[in-house]
């Protein structure tokens, strides 16, 4: 007895003992991101800029395009000779979206405690810009989102007020879900709609302000889901009505609307049209002639555009583009900074210079700059698409 | 855990009784009712269900003879499909064929099937073999490694992005209409999956009831020491097994291809998860067991998706396994019991 009470007593002075040992580890790792969140780096020749992005997962496909298009603006940034000593290094981070916002979260914290990342480009999913918001707070990083879209993100009150740390170079859904609508009504005065939404909160967002506005205007709905890992649409196809004249998907994942329109056809339903969300916008991906979609304009005939199509085997990933602009929003953000610091910066600094971009011209098609919220200033607003026979999206609003 | 033939036809017998309530309530009583709607969900059930009954005979076979689930499964099932896709490209594409289509089929199913062999027999031979007479956590858990570790590789090499098969645009977008044109639809690729499984399952269980090798195999289920008295190479009859669940798993990654279009290095997961649900709910080294799971686990996710919100098949799914766990331990079929004579 007394020996098992010695053991008892010696055990628990190990565990405090070790959790003091851990809790002192620690302590260091805290100090260093709260460090590097209020530090002055110097800026030298090489700048660090994150990129947070969906590059495993279920939604690996459209965040490998953000990333890509994000590198492909850092190297056109590397390559001109000015800019010898303000050249920017991209650190990348997966967040696996559609997996869990954990590794988002997992992501921000690595990049918070990176004393030399000065700004971020991402991440991808609203769920994801919720989840880190406080991780990127605390690091004071600003981060600029190319695929964001929920409304609430900058309302400055709901899930956290990230004003003044959250930009993006998307206009949001409260504008997609009203141009839809518009669409389907007025153009192509569609009487049944059938609504599906991928469960996630991007899509679920889209599907009810979409729904609202149909049914304020008299147009019979109905709605159903379907979830991201699901291959089979057969049972849900079942349940569309053969007199419904447009099927509305606001999903992500550009490949599950391609098999979905395969298998409606296959079903014998394919005179009902699908109507899309910017997340399929992927040409080459989604190829269902006659379907609609809605997106972010982008300026097709730019040259920077076209250089980008064809080095990518003529398939453009738009989808991707607007986080070039973010990675140039931050870059540009990153070296106004270190100009106006003589070689140092804060990221409060950079963030400042986020919140006064004013790009004239950019791959959008219109100028960027930001309210004070992180909206885009107009003329943001997004287009309606078809897919024609070729796979192209042909702009027709 | 084992079932007495009299208690698995209670099991079937409670069952029917099950599926004629609810039948009667979907057709006269859901807010969707009618004959014709409540059929095509089950056709759709019935052909989703004829590739989970494949994935899940590789379950029942592996853990017949060893005792073993392997979790690696469904990712075998991923690379067949992957096998697939890539002869259906190398030979053209299903836009433009080199060959008929018919034997390019043939052939998509012939070398996935190889080649998710080959991948089943190596499996066994580095990640189980080491590893039988450990205790059983061991094997478990390099079965979960092998199945990261396959999904990583294909990830690595493939990447992230998803391959489309357009099975439609290679074989019809036509099917037959059962009840006039208004009626339920089958396609002509649906009918293929149905027929390609049976043909399977048909094979499969006169490999194990009528040939040497079956024999072999169900002596090592039966008593591995005593079969290798009697002569039976163990090692040879489990690795055997191994290629011939593994071999089923790459049919059905295939026909998952041609009939759903999209794969992707992910896509093994919830197939093998639902696989195993349909092995257990039939009965864990059963193959009738196997089968029956198979296509009611299919059964119940169509209906579940018609009837409910598409949200709720999966919990729906899942909620079966638990209920079946919990009345039927052993599965409806499960494996024979001895009778004391």
């Amino acid at each position: 007895m007394k020996n098992v009470l010695v053991a008892a007593v010696l055990a628990a002075a190990l565990s405090i003992l070790a959790t003091a040992a851990w809790g002192s580890a620690k302590a260091p790792a805290r100090a260093a991101a709260s460090s590097a969140a209020t530090a002055t780096v110097k800026c030298g020749s090489v700048r660090t800029i994150g990129m947070a992005a969906p590059i495993t997962g279920p939604a690996a496909d459209i965040g490998n395009q953000q990333v890509r298009w994000a590198k492909y603006f850092v190297k056109r940034w590397n390559a001109v000779k000015a800019h010898a000593h303000s050249r920017i290094k991209l650190i990348t981070g997966d967040t696996q979206l559609g997996v869990d916002t954990a590794f988002a979260v997992k992501v921000a914290k690595s990049f918070a405690s990176n004393s030399k990342m000065l700004a971020v480009v991402g991440p991808a999913g609203s769920q994801e810009v919720v989840a880190s918001t406080d991780s990127y707070k605390s690091g004071r990083l600003g981060f600029v989102s190319g695929s964001a879209t929920r409304v609430s993100l900058t309302d400055g009150h709901t899930a956290g007020n990230r004003i003044g740390y959250f930009y993006r170079t998307v206009p949001n859904d409260g504008q997609q879900a009203p141009a839809v609508a518009n669409w389907m009504t007025k153009k192509l005065k569609w009487k049944r709609v059938y609504i599906i939404d991928d469960q996630e909160t991007y899509s679920q967002g889209l599907a009810d302000g979409t729904q609202n506005i149909l049914k304020s205007r008299g147009v019979t709905t109905q709605r159903d889901s379907i979830s991201q890992t699901q291959s089979d649409y057969s049972s849900t196809i079942a349940k569309i009505p053969s007199n419904y004249q447009g099927i509305y998907i606001p999903w992500q994942l550009a490949p599950q609307a391609q098999a979905f329109g395969q298998q409606l056809a296959a079903a014998g339903k394919g005179h009902i049209k699908l109507f899309g969300s910017d997340g399929l916008f992927a040409p080459g991906v989604w190829k269902i002639t006659g379907s609609y979609d809605s997106a972010f304009p982008f300026n097709a005939a730019n040259p920077v555009v076209l250089a980008y199509v064809k080095a990518h085997h003529g398939n453009g990933e738009f989808f991707g583009l607007p986080s070039y602009v973010a990675a140039q929003v931050d870059t540009l953000a990153v070296t106004k900074a270190c100009k106006a610091g003589h070689g140092k910066t804060t990221r409060a600094a950079v963030r400042k210079q986020i919140a006064k971009t004013k790009l004239t011209t950019s791959l959008l098609g219109f100028p960027v700059a930001f309210q004070h919220s992180g909206e885009m200033k107009a003329p943001a607003a997004f287009g309606i698409y078809q897919i024609q026979k070729n796979g192209a999206f042909k702009r027709i609003d | 855990m084992s079932t007495t033939p009299r208690q698995a036809l209670g099991n079937l017998a409670g069952l029917g009784v099950l599926l004629a309530a609810w039948v009667v309530y979907a057709v006269y009583f859901s807010p969707t009712q009618g004959w014709t709607f409540f059929l095509q969900l089950t056709v759709n059930g019935i052909i989703l269900g004829s590739i989970y009954a494949l994935i899940a005979l590789g379950y029942s076979l592996v853990y017949g003879i060893l005792k073993l689930l392997n979790f690696a499964h469904g990712d075998v099932y991923m690379i067949g499909a992957f096998i697939g896709f890539g002869v259906l490209t190398l030979l053209g594409g299903p836009l433009s064929p080199a060959i008929p289509v018919a034997l390019l089929v043939l052939c998509m199913f012939v070398v996935a099937m190889l080649g998710s062999g080959l991948l089943g027999l190596a499996i066994e031979r580095f990640a189980y073999r080491p590893l039988r007479d450990a205790p059983r956590i061991a094997p478990l858990i390099s079965a979960l490694g092998v199945a990261f570790f396959l999904e990583n590789s294909v990830l690595l090499l493939f990447g992230a992005n998803y391959r489309n098969y357009d099975g439609y645009d290679l074989i019809s977008f036509n099917g037959i209409h059962l009840g006039g044109s208004a009626g339920v639809f089958v396609s002509y690729l649906g009918l293929m999956v149905i027929s390609g499984a049976l043909l399977l399952m048909v094979a499969l269980i006169a490999l194990v009831r009528w040939t040497q090798f079956g024999k072999a195999m169900r002596a090592v289920s039966f008593d591995r020491e005593a079969a290798a008295m009697m002569g039976i190479d163990p090692d040879r009859v489990i690795a055997s097994t191994f290629f011939v669940g593994s071999a089923l798993g790459g049919a059905a990654g295939v026909m998952f291809g041609l009939l759903y279009s999209q794969i992707y290095y992910l896509v093994g997961f919830l197939a093998g998860l639902k696989g195993f649900t349909a092995a257990v709910v039939g009965g864990i080294g059963s193959i009738p067991g196997a089968m029956l799971g198979g296509l009611l686990v299919g059964l119940i996710e169509s209906w579940a998706r018609g009837y409910l919100n598409g949200n709720d098949a999966d919990l729906v799914v899942f909620g079966v396994l638990i209920g079946v766990m919990l009345i039927r331990p052993s599965g409806l079929l499960g494996t024979p019991a001895l009778q004391k004579v």
